[in-house]
């Protein structure tokens, strides 16, 4: 009998243990599973934010501001209608984006790699530099990725200029963006004179 | 006591069951992430993700005559060649596509051919939003997966969770045994893209 009562008192021990022991579990689960999503998103996150333009910066019209270590200035947006040999498509009109930019830090190599200027406009379309030869080789200008490994010094000033081709009822609204590997996921939004 | 058992045991086999009733019906992991078909027919403008794609014509070729570095040069073929004319723009961003198949009725692809060099008009095309361009897929196919052949267009060759266009080329004219009425003996590539 006394035995019989020693082995039912052990059987509700360890159901009790074991019951505690569940409880823990199952709270453990709480704080482990959102643990380990974290973390195992934490690298493709990490990527991603340092790949993509993301969260625009405006920036004023006529304004200078620093980025990826140096001082930058869109100095003009134009159009032309001479394109030389190359014939654009009846409502396609060239654009030309115009920086100055006075290098602070001369690292460009590691703070503008992925160099991108895109036009964006109103209705959230956005057009990359053309690789149509509307733009003359010139001394004077050159474009953002190959100022990166132009090796120039603190204190010069370079003049970056990239083509775009867009289609007419963009104008209104294009906007010039930059973007730099540095400075991922954040990019400048230069915005427009309100005229 | 013994209840209890063959309850457990029970309850071992049905999850055992579901496991492999998941294992054996569920998608395969290329599945989850491959190609999701946006389909169309000839003549419509069928919309990716990235692009916009129309087929305009199709046309059937014996020889390929191009112009690579000035010279002159005929290309022959043991199938026919397939040339593939269409319209392309991007919907939001600039974009690339490079990537076409023709896929046969018996599901057999053919990747564009890459026999031509430096001929212009060929992918991969580099397209904008609201300027469409036009440009030729060009193909080398056995004559018997010509009736009832799809088109497949994709930004790249390898691609996860995004659109591939699935064009089913419904609008051939072709003799009753599936062969195309017309076969030019010529094509030449230096013709521009009509």
């Amino acid at each position: 009998m006394s035995a019989g009562a020693a082995v039912s008192t052990g059987a509700a021990e360890i159901g009790q243990s074991e019951r505690r022991w569940r409880r823990r579990s199952l709270w453990a689960l709480l704080i482990l599973l959102p643990a380990t999503l974290a973390l195992g998103s934490y690298t493709p996150v990490k990527w991603l934010f340092a790949a993509k333009d993301l969260f625009p910066r405006d920036v004023e019209p006529g304004s200078t501001v620093r980025f990826g270590g140096s001082d930058w200035k869109l100095e003009a947006m134009l159009t032309t209608k001479d394109t030389g040999s190359v014939k654009l498509p009846e409502n396609a009109v060239p654009v030309f984006v115009d920086f100055s930019v006075t290098i602070g830090d001369p690292d460009l190599q590691k703070l503008w790699t992925g160099c991108r200027i895109t036009l964006a406009d109103a209705a959230g379309r956005s057009w990359l530099p053309t690789s149509l030869p509307i733009l003359r080789y010139s001394d004077d200008w050159s474009d953002c990725n190959s100022a990166t490994f132009s090796g120039a010094a603190a204190g010069a000033t370079l003049k970056i200029r990239e083509a775009f081709v867009v289609p007419k009822d963009a104008i209104p609204t294009i906007e010039p963006t930059l973007g730099l590997g540095s400075e991922r996921p954040y990019y400048l939004r230069f915005l427009r004179a309100r005229d | 006591m013994i209840g209890h058992r063959l309850a457990n045991l029970a309850i071992l086999g049905l999850a055992a069951a579901i496991c492999y009733g998941m294992q054996t019906s569920k998608p395969h992991y290329a599945d989850l992430t491959g190609p999701i078909p946006v389909r169309g027919g000839m003549g419509d403008d069928v919309k990716a993700r990235l692009f916009q794609l129309r087929v305009d014509k199709v046309e059937f070729a014996k020889i390929l005559a191009v112009s690579e570095f000035g010279k002159d040069r005929t290309l022959t073929t043991g199938g026919i060649w397939a040339i593939v004319t269409v319209e392309l723009a991007a919907t939001n961003s600039t974009t690339t596509v490079s990537e076409a198949t023709w896929q046969g009725p018996t599901g057999l692809g053919y990747r564009e051919t890459e026999r031509l060099a430096m001929v212009s008009g060929l992918p991969p095309f580099t397209v904008e939003p609201g300027l469409p361009a036009r440009g030729r897929f060009v193909f080398e196919v056995p004559p018997s997966e010509i009736s009832g052949a799809t088109l497949l267009v994709s930004n790249e060759r390898a691609f996860a969770l995004d659109s591939q266009a699935r064009i089913t080329l419904d609008g051939l004219r072709l003799k009753p045994d599936g062969t195309p009425e017309m076969v030019a003996d010529i094509y030449d590539m230096d013709e521009p893209i009509q």
